[in-house]
């Protein structure tokens, strides 16, 4: 697991303030939403806020490539470090 | 109301005999004339005193009864909330001009002796105005916070006369009671009707069931005023065929009581068990007694209450002593029988809106409630970061067992999968709790407060100690700093800091927990901050105490750089 990988889980438990969830529960590759980690499209919104802040990433919302980037935390790391290249 | 029979309007009251029984205590009789006393002390003290509407909390029922009885009679207002808690107190505050009784500063009279007593001879007092708002008592809060039910006077007399009319009380027959007078069902039932009707209570509530059976002994003839809670308990705990006395009656309410613990009751006080349905603003409405077992008997409207169904099925009462004329839809689902009997069918379903999206709660304990992993479960909402639902759970033995085994994540995720199936992800449940014992309040209810409570976040404030090394006088601790610390919260908003307060007081806590450190802190010394420390970093802190001058040392530094250091002087 990467620094970047953990920060960002750390990220979204804090963020969503998730319980009995830690970073090691949180497949690099498994699905964010629903199955998987089971979060739902309010988590997402703040998940984007997130991102926003963290580190000024602007996301379309409802876009297919949103949708994309979302779906999981391997994704959500090629997001955040594709933006910190640029 | 006038006297009808023995029946004493509570308004006109204060005119009873001298040698009228009103409570006991051990053996003793505390008459009409010792309450009146007491009554007129009351008085003569709360007429000094300005404002109308009075808090009133008190464990002796003769003292609460004497306090509520003065504020009458000079038409203020008795506020009785169900507990004295701090949080009772605070939501108070505003409502009311004082505190009497078992309060943090609340105000009590000293007993009078006897020889010092005054003459109540010769007082004239005041028959009671039957229509002002003389008792605010308050919904349990298991739907929320407490609301006040104003009563009068009228509506509490009419209430003793329909409960009198169904039951004509006996003379003499010492009302024992579990429940608390300060809740409205105790009130009526332990206080105010035994009351009217010359029938001596008990002065002190009995807290255990087994106080009732000593309470007990010394009485020819006894009624008990319960709730579930205790009669659950009745078979297990005494013989109480040693009692030679009889008992007249059982009145169970306040939540609703199992065929089986009805029955135990019967046969081990040898009487019938009256179970009463009300709420504290309805008053009592019906009443039922089990006498067989397998079928559960029909609720019986009281003489004079009114029932029928809404279209939602809902149980609507009607009754003189409810505060208006217009009928009142309860939360009960109700199937009307002929002879004013019905059967009641659980609560109408609660529908709560989760982000959006409704939800009734009661649907996600009933499908929680079908796994034979769960014994109880209570569905509630909790509106943080989001809003979202949360679950108190009660396991049984076999829940128990495969918690331990497979460990808390999967367990709620197989719980989890099983609600996944019939509701939407954004209502499922985000919060589990995993409870010893549903938090019930002596009442029975579970408050909506207490439940919330059990969610509430741990303060962090702490770093998290990851090696330490403890010598005689010195100690080096590894540790890191957790990035929800309390302490970042507000210092600051886009750049958090430890700040340096908080490492001389993790300092001075260490030291004292793990070197000895003992007397008051008087002074620091030579304190230097040098470099920031910020959450999710790590830091080691040493601390050196010289135990003859009274110092502490400590040093905090990250990665070999210094962090901040300085003196703390004890004396």
């Amino acid at each position: 697991m990467s620094e970047l990988h953990k920060e960002i889980k750390k990220m979204i438990i804090d963020c969503l303030d998730l319980e009995d969830i830690d970073v090691e529960d949180i497949n690099d590759d498994s699905p964010l939403f629903v199955e998987g980690l089971g979060l739902d499209s309010i988590d997402a919104l703040e998940i984007g806020l997130m991102l926003q802040k963290k580190y000024g990433i602007k996301l379309e919302s409802d876009s297919e490539a949103t949708r994309q980037y979302f779906a999981s935390v391997n994704s959500l790391v090629a997001l955040v470090s594709s933006n910190r290249v640029n | 109301m006038g006297d009808t029979g023995r029946l004493t309007a509570l308004s006109n009251w204060m005119t009873v005999p001298a040698e009228h029984p009103v409570a006991c205590q051990v053996a003793e009789t505390v008459t009409a004339l010792d309450f009146k006393h007491r009554v007129k002390e009351w008085v003569d003290f709360l007429s000094t005193q300005e404002g109308s509407r009075w808090a009133v909390y008190h464990d002796d029922s003769v003292e609460f009864l004497a306090i509520v009885f003065a504020l009458w009679q000079l038409g203020k207002t008795a506020c009785v909330p169900g507990d004295n808690l701090p949080s009772t107190v605070e939501r108070l505050k505003n409502c009311v001009a004082g505190y009497i009784g078992h309060f943090p500063a609340g105000l009590v009279l000293e007993d009078t002796p006897y020889v010092e007593q005054k003459s109540v001879a010769g007082v004239s007092w005041a028959v009671v105005e039957r229509d002002y708002p003389a008792l605010e008592i308050y919904t349990s809060g298991s739907t929320g916070e407490p609301k006040p039910i104003i009563k009068t006077l009228a509506q509490l007399e009419l209430e003793i006369e329909t409960l009198e009319a169904q039951w004509p009380s006996r003379q003499n027959c010492l009302i024992l009671s579990t429940v608390s007078h300060q809740h409205f069902y105790g009130m009526i039932f332990r206080l105010l009707w035994p009351l009217s009707v010359g029938q001596p209570f008990l002065r002190f509530s009995c807290e255990y069931i087994e106080d009732v059976f000593y309470a007990a002994q010394s009485h020819a003839s006894y009624a008990l005023i319960s709730s579930p809670s205790h009669l659950a308990r009745i078979k297990t705990v005494v013989d109480w065929h040693k009692l030679k006395g009889e008992c007249c009656y059982v009145i169970s309410s306040a939540a609703p009581l199992s065929l089986e613990d009805s029955i135990n009751t019967a046969v081990s006080l040898k009487t019938c068990v009256r179970e009463i349905y009300g709420s504290s603003e309805t008053g009592a409405i019906a009443w039922r007694a089990q006498n067989e077992l397998g079928v559960d008997a029909l609720w019986q409207a009281l003489p004079k209450v009114r029932v029928s169904a809404s279209p939602e099925g809902a149980l609507v009462v009607s009754a003189p002593y409810l505060a208006s004329s217009a009928a009142m839809t309860l939360s009960d689902l109700v199937e009307l029988s002929p002879n004013k009997k019905f059967k009641l069918n659980g609560r109408i379903d609660k529908i709560v809106k989760v982000e959006g999206k409704r939800v009734s709660l009661v649907a996600i304990e009933r499908l929680l409630q079908k796994s034979d992993w769960i014994k109880a479960v209570k569905a509630l909402v909790l509106n943080r970061k989001r809003i979202e639902t949360a679950v108190v759970v009660l396991l049984t033995e076999l829940g128990e067992r495969h918690f331990q085994t497979i460990g808390k994540k999967v367990f709620i995720n197989s719980l989890r999968e099983q609600l996944l199936d019939h509701f939407e992800l954004v209502v499922i449940p985000r919060r589990w709790r995993f409870v010893e014992q549903m938090p019930y309040n002596p009442q029975g209810k579970l408050p909506m407060g207490v439940l919330e409570k059990l969610f509430d976040k741990q303060l962090v404030k702490w770093p998290t100690i990851e090696n330490s090394e403890i010598a005689p006088s010195s100690v080096v601790l590894k540790c890191y700093v957790p990035t929800d610390l309390m302490y970042f919260d507000g210092h600051f908003d886009d750049f958090p800091i430890l700040p340096g307060v908080v490492q001389t007081y993790w300092a001075e806590k260490f030291g004292r927990d793990m070197l000895s450190v003992d007397g008051c802190f008087k002074r620091l010394e030579a304190v230097k901050f040098v470099s920031i420390i910020h959450p999710d970093s790590r830091f080691s802190l040493t601390l050196e105490y010289n135990k003859v001058k009274k110092v502490l040392l400590f040093k905090y530094e990250s990665e070999s750089e210094l962090s901040s250091s300085g003196r703390i002087c004890f004396e």
